[in-house]
């Protein structure tokens, strides 16, 4: 069985405060614009009135999410320099000695992880820390998370551990491109569709 | 929209202006050289064919302003097992060559006139799939409103119209520039003008009757194919701009389409034609422009 | 630098060579993060000193945030290049890392921000005496010499000390009050801003206060069990607290622990907030600064329906052995037998009933949802009982602490396992209990400030300034007339209520001096700006903070040689000192390594059977003389080179440790044998001394039982007429929240959290439909005291009528209109002094409209920078 690392978030725990996307732009040098790691916060519901007193029926969650290392990369098919390319342990990786920042990647990935790099000209992404798992380390993100929702491993393994989820509102069909990801969902995920639920203050992502 | 997309709108426009003159002219050419002479018939397309050449360069130039490192742009060859894009830039470059070869050949009358056909024929049936390629360039799976049929019609719909209707302007350019050196008498120029123009206006109105069903087509398509999200951008914020467009096209193709086949009807009127034919091609192609324009502005990636 | 061997700390290359430029390109790196000039930045610097061996140090997140946690930096060659926080040792729930947040982890950006104050400098139109005041705030800067600038300044405290005598001088914050001390003293501010107003109503009722037969305890951990003692919970009330913004790093996490391990957690609060969105059960929206009807109506509901046979649910022989003033039997000496909790509640004696149904059409929660819920907590057997500070952060809220411990104690939710009532706030929250280690003391003598009896209330401060008079007691007021203001440390221009009325004292008075590493609010209202070292720049740092984490303590080392031109504050009030005539020595007695030493040598740390506290390091005479410093050795847990190297410790927990800790445990036991200090030695429902107390500040007066008291711009004020239910004006209710961009003003300027915190102002999508106003908008927020205006955020997390904005934003004027552009809550909240003089910043009115103009995010605003790196001529 090849091998395919995977990100495992526990959207029940997440809070949406954000360290992961700020230790991954103090990791990765990244300008304000280009986030690797993005914390989607989604809310929705509404007020019943009830005698006479408005009582809630809200909802919130917040997903961090950063590129997916797909299975079936769609950035990786449609890159036409090859500068994208999957390492042997399934991270997917743009060579900095081909891209040409044509960005075609951008129109392709689903899940907005393709960051165009404006002082190079070339696309960028979310390495998965690969310089930090070759020394045994754990990624930014992963290591800074207050609330230990973020987690690392073999995709088959952090599936049998827990469940199959890789597809919850906002994020788009696991279809499209197999992504390698698994959610331990936040409760309310189970409300939340695109007529329930919105993504809030759009602009910060 | 940015600099990069309105290159691309550059590019996408000039290159399929290009295969459409480029084949229009050979049907054209087929055409005067069944109905007069090879000889005539080369006096009326060796001009036009000189023009395409151009064209064609301005808008792979265009192309390399929507990458980060255009010094590289040769890099964008190298996946063409997978990547529509690198297939694109392959057929593209592939078109040009032999329709390079093909001018020389021509220019030069090199070799013989079924090897000059048999480039022409490549160069075409080249440039017919690059059509093709660059429509599937945008067919991503994650882009509802581009990943339909509606593109490749479109852009072929593109391709023959404003390649008709260029070529038609560049006749009457041609007629005027012989005119205009004199070189007019005796020529068959004259002769041919007026049944090739009424034949092209035809086309042309033929083309938009296609356009008049493809773009509220496409809209319809792009409404139930998961981009209603592009259809909102498109009537709320474009709204205006997408009224513009059909508004040019019809006005071009259509209405001054028809004059210039009437006006071509008849002897006499040579100023008027030209204005007609020029007129026509320009508000196509600016409507044209504003329609690949809306084509970048309106789509809505699936996902976030 | 003197510092050498053990202390000379991880950087031990010569730093001195170290030029400008060098600095140019650090700092130039941030600046293209910051979306700056693009192309050479930190990218570059990386590469040039990518072959450079680099080395791992901790550096201190100072900053009182309310989490406090462990970074550590990459330096190679002085520059830090990336951060990471705490792998020193594997995570686990029970022996947790101490990971930082989203402000700590761009550290970085700030200390080595473009934006830093890099020379002293002094107003162009300014001159002694004042010049132009009226400038001040958008006046031209010019770079001057330190010798300069600290001459300016020396020169005008004696001018205006000369002229006006030393009650003249208003100073806040740092070492230049120890200056200041010696030559006659300066006015201070004062009033509860964090603590609400459990800062003094809490220790007289016999709350939030250090008592622990271990050790020090931080009032805020009194009241509360250990964080695996919360597990043992089954129901947890966070009543007005969101710990994951407002106490960073571990507490969020820790109510989790007590989550999955079963415990149910309620949240009352406006908004469902990001600690809800994971934690709650269940939500019960309250409007804010009503908290204390709530409760009445919980105890109403209580004494209604408990019946000790059939349905128990007040816990009567706690009240009656542990509380005096529930009853008109159990009232403590003296005390007037109808001014009894009990029949305040059940209306005896004023005729109104605390029912549901009055509380409700306060509150805004439904009779049958109070009912229900004073229920739950009576019948669960064990409950946490937490507040956070913002109820109490309300005008006339000095009896909320009362009524909320009060309901605790009516249900005995005390003293017993997996059973609290009190504060969880800050590093604090979800874990109480003394200290399991702490830092000793610098050992610095003080230095008394002959006049600190004239104090002004933060509610009066600039009011004070502009007038003249200041409240100085019952019946008492009194001249003032402050012309130099020194801002040592803190922001209170931008921190403080009443921040319109703070600009026009910043324009009145002959002189404003700031000491900063931006140009923060106060700096841009100054006459004269010193720039300062953060502490990343200073001999290593176990200071005040060093000890926040009940069970972890950090020792930063110094990452940086200072940045341009800027220099400690000690080192500042010396020169003053030295130019006013004064003994340097005296203002600074002994060395910073000296003082870092003694804070060392004095840390202690919980001995494994819980009893007691042992020495943390080991010093030996040989240690000394290498550092250069004096005192004795001793034993401790490890030596203090290696404490140095590694830069944090922490104690180990885990299950059956002895660091476990319930509180109030023993008084609830036997009250007799182990008195609480209060008057009575039991819990105070009816508490005399606060009564008593709240009189002599000289505002508002309260009785001693904790009754209803109408807060001043409260949700009653958004009526014209409470009685025919009329709205006003400013018919909306603001609370003005902790936000995660900042801790307090510090880190508003950081563009990475600019990106990710836009201080955006929070309404419910219903109010903004009935203004015509939608998501994302520019709205301008008005109140009686002034208006701002920001982006919208329109979410139905927001309980209707209620609107939130995040506090600490850089204040930014637009001069033509008035109008902050930057949202800053200052500006809307009022100068209102009541009660204890705490800051009432969660009752606000206002309305809210569309604006008209557009308003760019944050993040794409220009940086204050006044000159730019390298530039600027003496």
């Amino acid at each position: 069985m090849s091998r395919q690392l995977a990100f495992h978030v526990n959207a029940a725990v997440c809070t949406g405060c954000k360290a992961c996307q700020v230790a991954c732009k103090d990791k990765n040098n990244l300008e304000v614009g280009r986030l690797f790691r993005r914390v989607y916060d989604v809310d929705g519901g509404g007020w019943v009135e009830r005698n006479g007193f408005m009582e809630p029926n809200v909802f919130a969650y917040s997903l961090s999410i950063s590129c997916m290392h797909c299975q079936s990369p769609l950035c990786l098919e449609v890159c036409p320099t090859g500068a994208t390319f999957k390492r042997a342990d399934g991270i997917v990786m743009v060579n900095k000695d081909v891209c040409i920042g044509c960005r075609y990647c951008e129109w392709a990935c689903p899940y907005g992880a393709r960051q165009f790099n404006e002082a190079t000209g070339q696309s960028s992404k979310c390495d998965f820390c690969a310089d930090l798992l070759d020394k045994g380390e754990q990624p930014a993100c992963v290591a800074t998370c207050p609330q230990r929702a973020l987690e690392i491993g073999e995709l088959s393994e952090l599936q049998a551990k827990y469940g199959a989820t890789s597809q919850v509102y906002p994020l788009p069909e696991a279809d499209l491109t197999q992504p390698s990801i698994v959610i331990t969902p936040h409760p309310a995920m189970l409300l939340a569709n695109a007529n329930t639920a919105r993504v809030a203050k759009p602009g910060e992502v | 929209m940015n600099v990069r997309e309105w290159a691309l709108v550059a590019f996408t426009i000039l290159a399929q202006m290009s295969v459409g003159a480029f084949v229009v002219l050979g049907l054209v050419h087929a055409w005067a050289m069944q109905r007069y002479s090879p000889d005539k018939a080369d006096q009326l397309s060796d001009r036009a064919l000189l023009a395409i050449g151009p064209t064609l360069a301005l808008g792979l130039l265009a192309s390399l302003f929507h990458l980060g490192n255009p010094l590289f742009a040769y890099r964008a060859v190298f996946n063409l097992a997978s990547s529509w894009l690198s297939r694109e830039i392959a057929l593209g470059s592939t078109f040009a060559l032999l329709g390079a070869l093909f001018a020389f050949l021509q220019w030069r009358k090199i070799g013989s006139f079924e090897l000059r056909n048999v480039v022409a024929l490549l160069a075409a049936t080249v440039g017919l799939v690059l059509v093709y390629a660059m429509a599937r360039v945008y067919m991503l799976p994650t882009q509802p409103a581009w990943n339909t049929w509606a593109t490749p019609v479109s852009f072929f719909v593109t391709t023959f119209l404003l390649g008709t209707l260029a070529i038609g302007a560049a006749f009457v350019a041609t007629y005027w520039w012989e005119w205009r050196g004199g070189r007019l008498q005796g020529s068959a120029l004259a002769e041919m003008l007026r049944p090739v123009l009424r034949t092209l206006a035809l086309a042309g109105i033929v083309l938009l009757g296609l356009e008049f069903v493809v773009a509220p087509l496409s809209v319809a398509l792009m409404a139930t194919g998961g981009a209603a999200a592009s259809v909102g951008i498109l009537t709320s914020q474009y709204g205006v701009m997408f009224a513009l467009r059909l508004a040019l096209v019809f006005l071009g193709a259509g209405v001054f389409g028809l004059w210039l086949y009437r006006t071509a009807l008849r002897p006499g009127a040579e100023t008027l034609l030209g204005r007609l034919a020029w007129t026509a091609f320009a508000l196509v192609f600016v409507s044209e422009v504003l329609g690949r324009f809306l084509f970048y502005a309106t789509h809505v990636k699936i996902g976030l | 630098m003197n510092e050498q061997g053990i202390l000379k700390g991880p950087l031990s290359h010569d730093m001195s060579r170290r030029s400008f430029l060098k600095w140019s390109a650090v700092v130039g790196g941030t600046a293209a993060l910051a979306g700056g000039g693009l192309k050479f930045g930190l990218q570059q610097a990386n590469t040039a000193q990518a072959a450079a061996e680099g080395k791992w140090v901790t550096a201190i997140c100072w900053h009182n945030c309310g989490g406090r946690c462990l970074l550590r930096a990459y330096v190679v060659d002085g520059v830090v290049q990336r951060l990471k926080t705490d792998d020193t040792h594997p995570d686990s729930v029970d022996y947790p890392q101490q990971r930082a947040c989203a402000r700590g982890r761009s550290q970085r950006m700030q200390v080595f921000s473009p934006d830093r104050l890099k020379y002293p400098m002094k107003r162009k139109n300014w001159a002694p005496g004042g010049g132009n005041k009226e400038l001040r705030g958008k006046d031209e800067w010019v770079r001057i010499s330190w010798d300069e600038a600290l001459n300016l300044v020396a020169g005008e405290i004696k001018r205006i000390k000369e002229k006006y005598g030393n009650e003249a001088i208003l100073a806040h914050g740092s070492e230049i009050g120890r200056a200041l001390g010696l030559y006659g003293g300066y006015v201070t501010s004062w009033g509860s801003t964090s603590f609400g107003t459990w800062n003094d109503t809490g220790p007289k009722i016999g709350a939030f206060t250090a008592i622990s037969k271990i050790g020090l305890t931080n009032p805020e951990r009194a009241d509360q069990n250990d964080r695996f003692d919360l597990r043992n919970s089954q129901l947890i009330v966070v009543w007005g607290g969101n710990p994951s913004w407002s106490g960073a790093g571990n507490p969020t996490y820790y109510y989790l622990a007590a989550k999955q391990a079963g415990a149910k957690i309620v949240f009352v609060d406006p908004y469902f907030n990001d600690s809800a969105k994971v934690l709650a059960d269940d939500w019960i929206p309250i409007r804010p600064g009503t908290d204390h009807v709530m409760v009445l109506a919980m105890a109403y509901t209580l004494l209604k329906e408990d019946d000790p046979a059939k349905n128990p649910l007040i816990d009567w022989d706690f009240l009656n052995r542990c509380t005096v003033g529930f009853d008109k039997d159990h009232m403590p000496k003296g005390a007037d037998a109808k001014e009894n909790f009990k029949d305040y509640v059940l209306g005896t004696y004023d005729g109104l009933a605390k029912t549901p149904e009055w509380a409700s059409e306060i509150c805004g929660v439904a009779p049958d949802r109070i009912r229900a819920f004073a229920r739950e907590i009576a019948t669960t057997k064990r409950v946490a009982l937490h507040a956070g500070y913002a109820p109490s952060r309300t005008n006339n809220a000095d009896s909320w602490p009362q009524a909320f411990m009060t309901l605790g104690w009516m249900t005995g939710h005390v003293g017993q396992s997996g059973r609290m009532t009190g504060c969880s706030c800050r590093y604090n929250a979800a874990n109480g209990g003394p200290e399991l280690v702490h830092q000793g003391g610098e050992g610095l003598p003080a230095i008394q400030n002959p006049i600190s009896a004239t104090r002004l209330n933060n509610n009066e401060l600039w009011e004070a300034v502009l007038s003249g008079k200041y409240t100085a007691g019952y019946q008492s007021v009194k001249p003032i007339n402050v012309q130099l203001i020194y801002h040592g440390g803190a922001s209170a221009l931008n921190q403080k209520v009443g921040l319109a009325k703070g600009i026009a004292a910043h324009r009145k008075v002959e002189f404003v001096v700031t000491q900063h590493y931006f140009l923060n609010t106060s700096a841009r209202y100054s006459d004269i700006v010193l720039p300062i070292t953060t502490r990343w720049e200073r001999f290593g740092d176990f200071g005040d903070g060093a000890d926040r984490k009940r069970e972890a303590t950090f020792m930063g080392s110094q990452v940086s040689e200072p940045l341009y031109e800027a220099k400690d504050d000690m080192w500042i009030a010396r020169e003053i000192g030295a130019r006013l005539g004064l003994d340097p020595k005296a203002i600074e007695p002994f060395s910073a390594v000296q003082r870092v030493f003694n804070q060392i040598a004095g840390a202690t740390v919980m001995k494994e059977d819980g009893t007691g506290y042992e020495k943390l390091v080991t010093i030996t005479d040989a240690d000394m003389a290498e550092l250069n410093v004096t005192g004795k050795p001793q034993t401790g847990r490890l030596p203090i080179k290696e404490f140095r190297d590694k830069g944090f410790y922490q104690v180990r927990r885990y299950q059956g440790d002895k660091y476990g800790y319930i509180a109030h445990k023993a008084f609830r036991e036997n009250p007799e044998a182990n008195p609480l200090p209060t008057a009575s030695g039991k819990f105070e429902i009816h508490c005399q001394p606060i009564a008593d107390f709240i009189k002599k500040q000289g505002w508002t007066q309260i009785r001693p039982i904790p009754t209803y008291n109408r807060p001043i711009e409260g949700f009653e004020d958004t009526f014209k007429d409470w009685e025919k239910k009329v709205k006003g004006p400013y018919p909306l209710q603001l609370f003005t929240i902790h936000y995660p961009r900042r801790a307090h003003s510090n880190f508003d300027n950081v563009p990475w959290l600019r990106e990710a915190f836009p201080q955006e102002f929070m309404m419910n999508p219903k109010d903004a439909a009935e203004r015509g106003i939608q998501d994302g908008d520019i709205v301008k927020v008005t109140s009686p005291h002034g208006s701002v205006v920001r982006p919208v955020f329109l979410t139905e997390r927001m309980m209707p009528g209620v609107t939130t904005l995040g506090q600490g934003a850089w204040v930014e004027i637009d001069e033509a209109t008035g109008i902050d552009k930057a949202g800053n809550t200052n500006m809307l909240n009022g100068d209102i002094p009541t009660g204890q003089g705490h800051a009432g910043f969660n009752t606000c009115i206002v309305q809210v409209e569309k604006y008209d103009k557009p308003l760019a995010p944050d993040y794409k605003w220009p940086q204050r920078i006044v000159f730019p790196t390298g530039g600027g001529n003496v």
